[in-house]
């Protein structure tokens, strides 16, 4: 038999065409093969160039414990696997999961620290507690948690938020727009230096709710602690019961019960 | 009319209403998933000359399982199949494993000498109990004795016939050996036999039988019945893209740039766990195999994966397909060969999942003979069919950056230019 009627019959006339191509450059085949060639500048562009487009390896970096070294570049590759994935990805609980996600959605049994920071599109839902900086810069999509510990939706953009339980300190500190739902109590100096957006507290806040807030509003179901709305520019604080030293050197806003 | 193939059929159901314990159904061939441990012995009981070996842990069910496929597939009662095999330690000698010269003939003043085969030499159906436990200078009795249809002692030669060969063996133990490379080339397939699963173990509650009883309700086959099988399975049809996958695979995986002829078993010393693959222009490129494995592949396993899939496709009734080589083709590999250290230690396979790793390797090498190598594979058969001349094939060849191309196809042009 002739070797050329042998391969037809191998191809049946199907991908003799297809070019034959060698992957180039140094091959990438773990976070730290990754990380050398990103260099010290990372940001989700560069290693979305260089992510390999074989899926089997995405998931295989993903799966990898980043440690405290390369938290970052995990963080972005668990958005780029994220947008690539039809179904809901299940992630371990890391720190930087969904950094600068842009579609898709997350499920984490519980969250590190910095949890959909910069988020710009897509879901997070974290069934336990998350930890410290929550969607801090969020200006899309929305992430749903149980609870959070500080400094959650910090500088906060845009999109929405709903804590199902406690919020720690400093929730939603400079904020400038979006939407915040805390349906437990909140800590201390939530809406510290508030802009804009709002920030609905279905328990009770800590003291200094609303300080130095210039804009934006604020409805507390509950009570306040000591110094709500100390030293506020503008915006509107509403509360059930008003705690101590509320408004004072305020130079501007509104801190109203809600009858009012 | 002889059935043997339903008789499978019913003695794989048996097995399963009997609640024989098991592993998970971890071979999955297209939509069907089945027991690697039970269909492999059984495609290996289809076969001849071929061996199987069951690697697992204690009470796996490994020996079991072979003395019941024994006793069904021979009709002998289940303690005449135990009786057949051979267990390894280190005090076994090749008197009491083949056979030893009858002391009664001394007194004789002439004639032949008779030797007294045991009844595993003598068997068709041989298992080679815990063959990592004979130490390393015994092994070597199995290298003559695997896939070989006879065996000679003292100049005497008995001529067993064809014959299914079994091996088990445990995960190292204190008391084990390693086994040598060529005898792990003479094992034509290695399944892990795994312990039964959650469901599996609840099932085993319902057991009711104690194993002889087991074995004494299973199908028997008759001996023109098992005498059948293997001629069944040979008339099975393997087409060309499976042929030109096996090939193009074992050239994947022995193909090396800095070895003599660029043969890989040619290596004894330097390796590619041993920095031969260093500056070299292949080297961690992840979509080829050369150097992620040590070793090359001889060509006793295109011959196993052959046979194998042939048997597959009659036990599954089935054509041989592409997914059943990629599905079969890593347990014909994973124990001939050492994965590259440092890739098998990354996640997912921790250093351990060493059958998995291979399979991956496997499909990639399948992938890029069917997908990406169909035009460099038209040049080279239209040169050597005289179509193009061999010095256009050479320059054209010369602008696929493949390990085949460049390592086989050239050569070869060259040497007939």
């Amino acid at each position: 038999m002739k070797l050329k009627s042998f391969m037809d019959e191998a191809y049946r006339g199907k991908t003799r065409n297809k070019k034959l191509g060698t992957r180039k450059g140094k091959a990438i085949l773990d976070l730290e093969d990754l990380a050398e060639q990103v260099g010290e500048n990372i940001s989700k562009e560069k290693i979305a160039e260089l992510v390999p487009s074989d899926p089997n390896l995405l998931a295989r970096l993903v799966a990898c414990d980043p440690g405290k070294k390369y938290r970052v570049i995990w963080g972005y590759l668990s958005s780029l696997y994220a947008e690539k994935n039809i179904e809901p990805l299940r992630l371990p609980p890391r720190d930087y999961t969904g950094l600068e996600l842009t579609d898709g959605i997350i499920v984490l049994e519980r969250g590190g620290d910095h949890v959909g920071e910069r988020m710009r599109g897509g879901k997070i839902f974290v069934k336990g507690e998350a930890g410290d900086f929550l969607g801090q810069e969020l200006s899309g999509g929305g992430i749903v948690a149980g609870s959070c510990n500080d400094y959650a939706f910090r500088h906060m953009q845009g999109g929405w938020a709903v804590i199902l339980g406690k919020a720690g300190n400093y929730a939603g500190l400079g904020n400038n727009g979006g939407r915040i739902v805390i349906r437990g109590d909140a800590g201390k100096r939530s809406g510290w230096l508030m802009r804009s957006g709002s920030l609905r507290i279905l328990g009770d806040a800590g003291d200094y709710l609303g300080l130095l807030m210039s804009g934006g509003e604020i409805n507390v179901d509950g009570r306040t602690g000591s110094r709500a709305g100390w030293r506020m520019r503008g915006g509107t604080i509403k509360a059930r019961i008003i705690g101590s030293e509320a408004r004072e050197g305020a130079t501007g806003g509104q801190l109203l019960k809600p009858d009012q | 009319m002889l059935d043997p193939l339903s008789k499978i059929k019913s003695l794989a159901k048996s097995l399963e209403e009997l609640r024989l314990h098991l592993g998970r159904k971890d071979l999955v061939i297209g939509n069907i998933a089945l027991n690697s441990q039970l269909y492999f012995s059984m495609a290996n009981a289809s076969l001849r000359n071929r061996a199987v070996m069951l690697y697992g842990g204690m009470g796996a069910n490994k020996t079991t399982l072979v003395n019941l496929l024994g006793a069904s597939f021979l009709g002998l009662p289940f303690d005449d199949v135990e009786n057949l095999m051979v267990s390894g330690h280190p005090e076994q000698t090749e008197e009491k494993i083949v056979g030893f010269l009858d002391p009664r003939q001394w007194n004789l003043a002439s004639g032949e000498l008779d030797v007294l085969w045991t009844p595993w030499a003598k068997s068709r159906w041989k298992l080679i109990n815990e063959i990592n436990r004979f130490p390393s200078g015994k092994q070597n009795l199995f290298l003559e004795i695997l896939q070989k249809r006879k065996i000679s002692y003292a100049g005497k030669v008995l001529e067993a016939g064809d014959t299914c060969y079994f091996a088990t063996m445990n995960p190292n133990f204190s008391s084990t050996y390693p086994l040598d490379e060529a005898l792990l080339d003479r094992i034509s397939a290695c399944v892990p036999a795994m312990q039964p699963d959650f469901l599996g173990g609840l099932a085993l509650i319902e057991r009711k039988q104690e194993i002889k009883e087991i074995a004494a309700d299973l199908p028997r086959f008759s001996e023109q019945e098992f005498e059948a099988l293997p001629k069944v399975v040979s008339s099975m049809a393997i087409d060309r893209e499976v042929e030109l996958a096996v090939v193009s695979l074992l050239r994947d995986f022995t193909l090396c740039e800095r070895a003599h002829g660029y043969d890989k078993t040619q290596l004894a010393s330097s390796k590619p766990s041993r920095g031969i693959c260093n500056g070299c222009h292949y080297f961690n490129n992840p979509e080829l195999c050369c150097w992620q494995v040590d070793e090359g592949l001889s060509d006793r396993v295109r011959q196993d994966l052959r046979e194998f899939v042939k048997a597959f496709a009659f036990l599954l009734e089935k054509k041989v397909s592409i997914e059943m080589q990629r599905a079969i083709a890593p347990y014909i590999i994973w124990h001939r060969v050492t994965p590259n250290r440092s890739s098998l230690e990354r996640p997912p396979y921790y250093g351990s999942r060493k059958l998995e790793f291979i399979s991956e390797l496997i499909e990639k090498s399948i992938n890029r003979t069917l997908n990406e190598r169909g035009e460099m594979n038209m040049i080279f058969s239209s040169a050597i069919d005289g179509e193009i001349s061999y010095g256009d094939a050479i320059k054209e060849l010369s602008n696929y950056d493949d390990p085949i191309a460049r390592l086989d196809y050239i050569p070869m042009l060259e040497r007939m230019r």
